[in-house]
């Protein structure tokens, strides 16, 4: 299997993008060519989740390939929930190290604002299992609020911890220019005012609005590329060093033990071993804060943290930047935004930001090893990727 | 003669009660002062709202220019019975709320316009103003409509709002919704935030200046101008977003 | 006619599942027809719920609470809960309703009441 490298990235700001889809897959791909130093593409995998059903643009790789002027080579559309950006750079992953192709791009978008938001969340919520949970009108937040509630009976999260997730990721998120909501919150004004409780309502008892991760626009795109391409670009060398996917049950309510979630834990081992590094080896994070809860539990999960002690090092500041291992720099999905087709590479364009020490105002020191993980699904399809600084 | 055309122009307002000012904390944890403006005060604002007027999206620029000439009317005498209240966080602008009295019992709700996102300020305004017609004017209902998807989500389906689909509203004659006053007390506990009396220190740095919005509505950067411009014969999206970048330098980063 | 909501028990091995598969997931039977359908206990515990309001836009209520039910033979199952304080450990039973309606048709599911 031949080493795979990162030889160029592109991002659209996350937030609301007028404009078509496939547009907002190409404009990410335009800046990563940009980056790259236009090296010659073989072949091209586009992720999206939702073209289909909220755009009305199925093919979407199609459209893409062509609106780059890239045909005749290669296209496919990748679907994967919403780890089908992760998903789509396994594909491209795959496509380099045996060999088929020299260099690839991944470009992922996704346009959820075209529908208003009761449209969006039913779109996502189409990912559930049709008869034994979609028609109960089960939608993500619900199934995060159920999981919730019995991790904090488990280990005595409180809504505090939540908030606390949710103000460093919103501070984080100020620092990122590419991020959906630049706006600080603070715990007295979603916690403690008089005023919290119409300030942050209660979306899914006990997760609040400020909880849960915006309704985004958005796209992304890395360019992998084989050594020998990556050798003549002239850029800092970043190596995609790991790839980990696992799944688990369709419905949550099948899990042996409904607090774990097995396939974070069975993705991130794999992408470590692959890379040959443990936990904490890891200098930067990004992980799929889709609610705040699932930072917590994530970070616990891919072996940072004991099971039940993630909010611990949230509260002694190990997560924020300039701690120990910081987690979601960009903001994650709860401040960068969460177009879901591509959060996947939005995450992996932020890790190779790190890695490469451009990340700026929000550069983590000395970032060499960076680890993503992407959730498709409630957890039963998770795609981890780990990055390396080479060179 | 000019002046004696003026006193037919101009209507006669009926004296409203003044709308006791009130504060809150919003998510960022900054105090917000939601208080009624005076006629004097109007040419600070206008200052504030021109610009959204050119923010095509999230339906600012209708919502803007239709706030722009509410407030023009209310300034110039050329609107009956009409009350505008704002909010403030630090002094500076961060909503505008207005409408009128249309008779003793109905009230006539006309814009919400949030110059500072993803705190509800927007919310709180609104429920400011519903506070305004039913427990300082007394109406026993409000005619509602919403210009934007944003607008109809929070207002119908957070108050359960009525159809009044009977009567056109004076917003374009589209047909009306309603806040009733039970629907009102309803709601009261958790939309209707705020306390009184504002502290004097905060109540004065509120009333010295309306400060500009910091961070207000900004139009998009149209990031893809060329290539939208094939859809566009005309190539105005080309030309705009042309200009619009001239307007406001290069964005930081590969936007 | 009392309506029911069916277990798919394997012919193989006897391990019970909800909702259908076609392969067991204990002794990976892949038998065409190889599950017997069993209908499900109507009573358990309540083990997690929220009160949930981001719902689709086909319902036509503000909110809506659902959890998740530990039936009496172990098998877990999601529904809605019609209780007015619900506590997590908490005895229900189980009711067959209407559960989602559209203009055209209706869906029956689970409803988890107070036993």
């Amino acid at each position: 299997m031949r080493n795979v490298y990162v030889v160029g990235v592109g991002i659209t700001s996350f937030s609301r993008l007028e404009f078509p889809i496939s547009e907002i897959a190409a404009y990410p791909a335009m800046m990563a060519l940009q980056d790259a130093g236009n090296p010659k593409i073989d072949h091209l995998y586009v992720s999206n989740m939702g073209g289909g059903r909220v755009n009305g643009q199925t093919a979407l790789a199609s459209a893409v390939v062509d609106t780059l002027s890239l045909t005749p080579i290669g296209a496919e559309t990748i679907e994967n929930g919403p780890a089908s950006g992760s998903s789509a750079i396994k594909t491209g992953f795959m496509a380099v190290a045996s060999g088929l192709c020299d260099t690839v791009m991944v470009a992922g978008a996704e346009r959820m604002r075209e529908v208003n938001n009761l449209e969006a969340t039913d779109f996502v919520a189409t990912l559930t299992h049709p008869l034994a949970e979609y028609i109960y009108g089960v939608t993500l937040p619900s199934l995060a609020g159920m999981f919730t509630r019995l991790y904090m009976e488990k280990y005595g999260v409180t809504s505090r911890h939540l908030a606390m997730v949710a103000v460093k990721n919103h501070a984080n998120a100020m620092l990122n220019p590419f991020a959906h909501l630049h706006q600080p919150i603070t715990i007295e004004g979603i916690l403690d005012s008089p005023e919290a409780l119409t300030n942050n309502p209660i979306v899914a008892d006990p997760l609040r609005f400020f909880d849960m991760c915006p309704v985004s626009d958005g796209g992304a795109c890395v360019i992998l590329a084989c050594e020998e391409v990556a050798r003549k670009v002239k850029r800092p060398l970043v190596r995609l060093a790991g790839v980990g996917q696992a799944t688990d049950t369709h419905c949550v309510h099948e899990r042996e033990n409904p607090t774990d979630l097995l396939a974070v834990r069975g993705a991130a081992a794999q992408a470590m071993k692959m890379a040959g590094i443990k936990p904490s080896d890891v200098s930067v994070a990004e992980l799929h804060d889709a609610f705040t809860i699932l930072e917590i539990a994530e970070s616990e999960e891919v072996g940072f943290f004991k099971k039940g002690e993630g909010h611990l090092a949230l509260e002694r500041g190990e997560t924020a930047l300039g701690g120990k291992i910081p987690i979601n720099p960009s903001g994650g999905l709860k401040g960068k935004g969460h177009p879901v087709g591509a959060t996947g590479i939005g995450q992996a364009h932020e890790i190779v930001t790190q890695l490469r020490g451009e990340a700026k105002k929000r550069q983590v020191k000395n970032a060499k090893i960076g680890l993503t993980t992407n959730f498709g699904g409630f957890g039963n399809n998770v795609v981890s990727l780990v990055f390396k600084r080479e060179d | 003669m000019a002046v004696e055309l003026e006193k037919i122009l101009r209507p006669v307002d009926a004296p409203l009660p003044p709308f006791p000012p009130k504060f809150m904390k919003v998510a960022s944890g900054e105090d917000m002062v939601v208080r009624q403006v005076s006629r004097e005060e109007i040419p600070d604002l206008l200052p504030h709202v021109e610009p959204l007027i050119h923010v095509e999206r999230d339906y600012y620029d209708i919502v803007a220019v239709r706030v722009y000439a509410e407030l023009l009317g209310y300034y110039r005498h050329r609107v009956q019975d009409e009350y505008v209240l704002i909010a403030q966080i630090n002094g500076e602008l961060a909503a505008i709320v207005n409408g009128r009295s249309l008779n003793k019992d109905v009230g006539v709700s006309y814009h919400t316009l949030a110059l500072r996102r993803g705190l509800r300020v927007g919310a709180h305004a609104f429920a400011a103003k519903m506070e305004y017609h039913m427990d300082i004017l007394g109406h026993k209902e409000v005619l509602i409509v919403a210009e934007s998807p944003i607008g109809f989500r929070r207002w119908m389906i957070e108050y359960h709002l009525e159809k009044r689909f009977n009567v056109a509203h004076e917003l374009g004659g589209v047909p009306s919704w309603a806040l009733t006053k039970p629907l009102f007390d309803a709601a009261r506990d958790t939309l209707v935030v705020g306390r009184r009396p504002v502290p004097e220190a905060l109540l004065k740095k509120a009333q010295a200046a309306i400060l500009p919005p910091s961070n207000p509505p900004k139009p998009p950067a149209d990031l893809l101008g060329a290539t939208r411009s094939m859809n566009d014969p005309t190539a105005s999206a080309l030309l705009l977003s042309r200009q619009r970048l001239a307007k406001l330098g290069e964005p930081e980063g590969k936007v | 006619m009392e309506l029911q909501v069916y277990g798919y028990k394997c012919r193989k091995c006897g391990q019970l599942h909800y909702p259908f598969r076609m392969v067991c997931k204990k002794c990976k039977a892949n038998e065409p027809h190889g599950f017997d359908p069993v209908p499900l206990p109507k009573k358990g515990k309540l083990l997690t719920y929220t009160d949930l309001s981001t719902l689709p836009a086909d319902f036509n209520v503000a909110q809506l609470t659902l959890g998740i039910v530990e039936l009496e033979n172990g098998i877990r199952v999601t529904g809605q809960v019609r209780i007015p304080k619900p506590k997590t450990g908490m005895a229900v039973r189980i009711n067959i309703e209407t559960v989602r309606s559209s203009e055209f048709g209706k869906n029956l599911g689970m409803v988890f009441t107070a036993a």
